[in-house]
């Protein structure tokens, strides 16, 4: 069997509210696969179906071979699940909470649960209510972790964590893939999916709007242009406004170091490199700069609703 | 039930009920609290006995105040050793103390775990909705069984100084009878916590079958147009026919039994149907 998730044709509804309008995806085994999408746009409901803690209202999925419905419930013994909204016991150390997550959980090796909170810095002796958010939500990456499951679902998992830890979580998913493990994880973080995931599906509003490869998403991403010139605007306009890769150029005055004016032109550039060349010495910059592509603003780009033009996506800058 | 398991070499050491024992680990301070509690109430009650419910004073004033009280504060008998520890005890402070233990207890065990968001993490680890619910079920059930063990163990001790006038083996009916009842709410309880899913659910099906239980039985006794009552009354089915006096009532126990195993039963069914709510 090649594939840790297949799912055909998922639907779910909440009474008369469809949150999930029929999504198809397959995740092959050993591979990181990530879900982005705005909050709401049915990333945890995904998940939750695939863990068999909401059931769909339509499709078909198989986790491991089974139908989460059906199987065996040892079959989730070797699957690793971090919830989106973590609740853990307050009473009650992070140590025997593990520990008794690891009776109903896949077998544990010895000393990996110890190794995983050094790792992590989180003291288990500690009551659970008296750790911090970034704290227990490692405790909750430890449990999902620490049996070394076949698949690991993880929502949301860096949320809480400082930006230190993330690093060392991202560690821990890459050697997961590189032990075999499958991995299914959700952000609403492009960064963080940039940097772990292999292949990424975007999701909105209950429907996938694109599966790609990282590598990919990143060829249809725009890059940032930005040139100076002492051309007036009307011809540096005329030069640069016939290229097809150009978008959205805005044209301004500003001033150079020794305080003379010069024509600024921004740009979006999604063309080939070569026109860009090929009509730069016509345009005789003094300054000119063409950022990396952003992989934020191809999946913004994906994000926004037909006609509005808004994004709706609330997330950090990736870097 | 069993957690059998893929061990790896085997040497692995797994919970036989892990969820039970959860429960039950979870539940000690708070099981020592409700014993605590008993004990006052049985040392604060029972040896006042001789010197109130035997007295002529008190059987004047009970004859003094309207039958319709007495009835209905289930104070008829309370001239007898029986009488007097099921009309203090059994039948309102022991009562309204464990029905709230095992209402809470019912209430919290799905419900209220589903509620404060712990379940879906529970669930998503090896373990079926069946096991969860016969698991925390079971551990209502311990609950209910140490507290009525202790019971019995003071009242056996109690009984003797504060003349109550009846035998071990009256005492066991009584307090089994008790038992029988208090799990019974804590059961409805349960079954509302897996239906509804929060704990407030549970806690107005637990509270609402044992007050119902106890009106139902109050106004039975008051009026002979009323004795249908009786028949769906739980609080009727433990302590109508005087298990302190009378002994079991076995069809009376099979029956808050068979009810309780049968909340239990619907619990597993209700949660099986249903998608679990995280926070």
């Amino acid at each position: 069997m090649d594939n840790a998730i297949e799912v055909t044709g998922l639907a779910k509804s909440y009474g008369a509210r469809e949150v999930l309008h029929g999504i198809d995806f397959e995740v092959p085994r050993g591979q990181v696969f990530g879900v982005i999408g705005p909050n709401g746009a049915g990333k945890t409901t995904v998940m939750r179906c695939l863990l068999d803690i909401i059931r769909p209202s339509a499709g078909r999925i198989s986790v491991l071979g089974a139908e989460p419905r059906r199987a065996d419930p040892d079959i989730r013994r070797r699957i690793g699940y971090l919830p989106g909204e973590l609740a853990l016991e307050g009473r009650t150390t992070g140590r025997r909470l593990l520990g008794h997550f690891a009776d109903i959980s896949g077998p544990v090796a010895p000393g990996r649960i110890d190794a995983l909170a050094e790792r992590l810095g989180v003291d288990l002796d500690r009551q659970a209510r008296r750790l911090s958010k970034g704290n227990k939500q490692k405790l909750g990456i430890i449990q999902a972790f620490m049996h070394d499951p076949e698949l690991l679902v993880l929502d949301e998992p860096t949320s809480g964590l400082d930006p230190l830890m993330q690093q060392e979580f991202l560690r821990l998913v890459h050697e997961a893939r590189d032990a075999g493990q499958t991995v299914f994880l959700s952000s609403h973080v492009i960064s963080e999916i940039q940097q772990a995931a292999d292949t990424v599906a975007i999701l909105r509003e209950g429907r996938i709007a694109t599966i790609s490869t990282v590598a990919a998403l990143r060829e249809t991403a725009v890059s940032r242009l930005r040139v100076q010139t002492h051309l007036p605007p009307e011809r540096t306009a005329q030069l640069l406004g016939g290229l097809p890769g150009l978008g959205n150029l805005r044209l301004e005055t500003v001033h150079d170091a020794g305080g003379s004016p010069v024509c600024q032109a921004s740009a979006e550039w999604a063309g080939p490199v070569a026109d860009l060349v090929d009509v730069l010495p016509r345009l005789n910059p003094v300054d000119l700069a063409l950022e990396e592509p952003d992989l934020e603003e191809a999946v913004l780009a994906l994000y926004r609703e037909p006609g509005t033009g808004e994004p709706v996506l609330s997330g950090r800058k990736s870097s | 039930m069993s957690t059998t398991a893929l061990h790896r070499g085997g040497a692995i050491h797994r919970t036989r009920f892990p969820l039970l024992v959860k429960s039950l680990l979870d539940a000690r301070f708070s099981l020592v609290t409700w014993a605590v509690a008993m004990l006052a109430v049985m040392c604060l009650y029972l040896p006042l006995f001789p010197a109130i419910g035997g007295s002529d004073q008190m059987q004047q004033m009970m004859k003094a105040l309207p039958a319709q009280l007495v009835n209905a504060l289930n104070y008829g008998q309370i001239a007898s050793g029986p009488g007097y520890a099921q009309a203090t005890v059994f039948g309102l402070l022991g009562f309204l103390l464990m029905t709230i233990m095992a209402v809470s207890a019912g209430a919290g065990a799905i419900g209220g775990d589903e509620e404060s968001g712990l379940l879906e993490l529970t669930i998503a680890h090896g373990v079926t909705r069946t096991q969860v619910v016969l698991e925390r079920a079971a551990a209502l059930v311990v609950r209910v069984v140490v507290l009525h063990a202790f019971i019995l163990v003071v009242l056996l001790v109690l009984k003797g100084p504060s003349e109550l006038g009846f035998d071990a083996a009256h005492a066991a009916a009584g307090v089994l009878m008790f038992a029988l009842l208090v799990l019974l709410n804590g059961s409805f309880a349960l079954l509302g916590g897996a239906i509804g899913g929060r704990k407030v659910h549970g806690i107005a099906a637990g509270a609402g079958v044992a007050v119902l239980g106890y009106a139902f039985n109050a106004l039975g006794n008051q009026n002979p147009d009323l004795e249908w009552m009786h028949a769906v009354s739980p609080y009727y089915w433990a302590y109508g026919d005087s298990p302190l006096l009378n002994g079991v009532d076995a069809p009376a126990a099979l029956l808050l039994l068979g009810v309780s195993a049968a909340c239990i039963a619907l619990a597993v069914a209700a949660l099986h149907r249903r998608d679990i709510h995280g926070v």
